[in-house]
């Protein structure tokens, strides 16, 4: 058998190594070069080559330099560590309750998941008037009954909008990770909490002796999956702010910055995804390292 | 049932039913002022409309260009699911069944290919199709397929490695191509994660803005989430023109909701298999 499937590897895999060369390897290696030239996006600055316009680190420099960047980056930090933690609770929070419920729970689990079907660039418009009319206007407004400032104008502040936007983003992507969370606690056997009750646990030495660890695997994967997505997200971002009034994101921070000067500078612009790429990965595997080891502790 | 029992019970319903109104508060929002005017729409947003006035709907539907949209939305969805779960199949099941080297470096890679987000690629990425005569929809389907591929691959990797090679020695024996026996027995076999991985590509292609933004921009073979983008900022130059985005939206959000309705349990289901293996 070793040697029939050896044949047919080599023959049936091609379609998949030429994708991935043609639309991840060539373009990340490209990037990466691109991002020390003067690129201008269908030409080199001075040159015909890539190799006639090098500027060494000079774009990383002006990148550093640059307001609009570092804004943006410490505003994705901002919303990712917002969206993190507010995705987290209240899908991990939800997902015990319906675990406890007796009847029902697929209906509630159908009904938390299904905004994740949604485009968050559709949904993002219908958000954005919730924010501006329901929320300023009818439920919190001056002449509501629960009058709350936090919650008025969200969209139009800079570090409510973050608020906002985690709001939004949870209300999308809660429903998904209190699956994954779900299918953790499924598989946490009850004579666990019956052994601890017996020895007396109180609910919370309960929830952090056994519920927690047993709980790990599930963790790494939603804490990778709310990190990398909050730190990536865009149409939310577009379709609520923006980027408005200091909002923008690295992501339509890296999109919007070709735009915004004459003649478009790529090459600046591809300085920026790249450190966008080293950000998320080194972010992503240093998390999935940390989480892992706590689940061979557990 | 104990009293205590009862009435912690009766809190969790009260909770789990609050939220679930207000997840599903945005849907009936965005149905009722598909039906009202501008006017109406600000006055009264929560209140259901006057009449139910299709006017808006259509002209909504015009705006955005829909059965073309909706065409090329889904020829291009269709098409990239289907490749994205055939070739990552074939390439995880080979990936398995052959131990080498180059198999496990192949896998290392695919895996490495989740981390590169797509806007750190994006700029060589056009420059590269725009030069190889790609920047049209075929270039759109290679490009879904090449960032779909990594993360199903992935998916159907750790499903293979549970399932015994004894069947398809038999199926060698009996006589049976390489063909046949992919399709007549290991295909079949990983059906679960087929589901998920249909689901979660489909769901995200048929949405997507970014790429068709930058490959597609305003010409007439825009997708759907394109066309309501560009009518939106075309007529948004004076404040936002909220009688055309509402209807347009539902009219994106309605085949989404149609889908999910028919194939809730599978979809549900799908996504918690994955979720598990991945």
């Amino acid at each position: 058998m070793e040697n029939y499937y050896k044949r047919w590897f080599r023959i049936l895999v091609i379609p998949a190594v030429i994708l991935f060369v043609l639309v991840i390897l060539a373009p990340f290696v490209m990037g990466v070069t691109y991002s020390f030239t003067a690129w201008r996006g269908s030409y080199f600055k001075g040159s015909e080559h890539w190799w006639g316009a090098l500027v060494g680190i000079g774009n990383y420099l002006k990148v550093f330099r640059s307001q609009k960047f570092l804004s943006a980056l410490v505003y994705t930090l901002k919303f990712t560590l917002v969206a993190v933690i507010m995705k987290n609770i209240v899908s991990l929070g939800l997902a015990m309750m319906v675990k406890k419920v007796e009847r029902g729970k697929g209906f509630f689990r159908t009904v938390y998941f299904f905004p994740n079907l949604l485009g968050g660039l559709a949904m993002g418009f219908v958000w954005s008037f919730i924010f501006q009319n329901i929320f300023s206007l009818i439920l919190f407004g001056e002449e509501s009954a629960l009058h709350i400032p936090f919650l008025c104008d969200m969209l139009q502040d800079s570090n409510k909008a973050v608020f906002a936007m985690a709001i939004m983003a949870t209300w999308q992507s809660a429903g998904y990770m209190l699956l994954i969370y779900l299918n953790g606690l499924n598989n946490i056997p009850e004579d666990l909490y019956e052994a601890a009750s017996i020895d007396g646990a109180s609910p919370w030495q309960r929830f952090r002796h056994i519920t927690m660890p047993m709980l790990m695997p599930a963790f790494t994967i939603v804490f990778f999956l709310t990190l990398s997505g909050s730190f990536k997200m865009l149409d939310e971002n577009l379709a609520l702010t923006s980027g408005n009034f200091g909002t923008r994101m690295l992501s339509l921070q890296i999109l919007l910055s070709t735009r915004e000067t004459t003649p478009a500078n790529y090459g600046m612009a591809q300085a920026q995804a790249v450190i966008f790429f080293i950000l998320i990965a080194v972010i992503s595997i240093a998390q999935v390292i940390v989480t892992k080891r706590k689940e061979i502790e557990a | 049932m104990s009293a205590k029992k009862k009435l912690s019970q009766t809190m969790l319903y009260a909770v789990l039913g609050f939220v679930a109104v207000y997840t599903v508060f945005p849907i009936y929002f965005l149905f009722v002022n598909s039906f009202k005017s501008q006017k109406e729409i600000v006055a009264s947003p929560i209140a259901l409309p006057g009449s139910w006035n299709l006017k808006y709907l259509k002209s909504a539907a015009e705006q955005i260009n829909l059965l073309p949209s909706v065409a090329n939305t889904l020829i291009i969805t269709v098409i990239s699911v289907a490749l994205i779960v055939l070739i990552s199949a074939v390439t995880a099941w080979m990936m398995v069944r052959y131990k080498s080297k180059g198999s496990s470096f192949l896998f290392l890679a695919f895996t490495a290919a989740m981390l590169v987000p797509f806007q750190s690629v994006m700029y060589p990425l056009v420059s590269l199709m725009e030069n190889l005569g790609l920047k049209n929809m075929g270039g759109l389907i290679l490009m879904y397929c090449g960032f779909g591929l990594s993360m199903t691959v992935f998916l159907y990797h750790g499903f293979f490695k549970g399932i015994p090679i004894a069947l398809e020695e038999a199926a060698v024996i009996d006589g049976a191509n390489i063909f046949q026996m992919f399709f007549k027995i290991v295909f079949p076999m990983v059906k679960p994660i087929t589901v998920t991985a249909i689901i979660t590509n489909a769901m995200w292609i048929w949405n997507d803005y970014l790429l068709p933004f930058l490959i597609i921009g305003n010409n007439d073979k825009k997708t759907l989430t394109l066309s309501l983008y560009y009518a939106k900022s075309l007529s948004g130059q004076y404040g936002n023109p909220w009688e055309l985005i509402f209807p347009a939206v539902l009219i994106c959000a309605v085949p989404i909701l149609v889908v999910f309705i028919f194939l809730q349990k599978n979809i549900i289901e799908g996504i918690a298999a994955g979720a598990v293996k991945g």
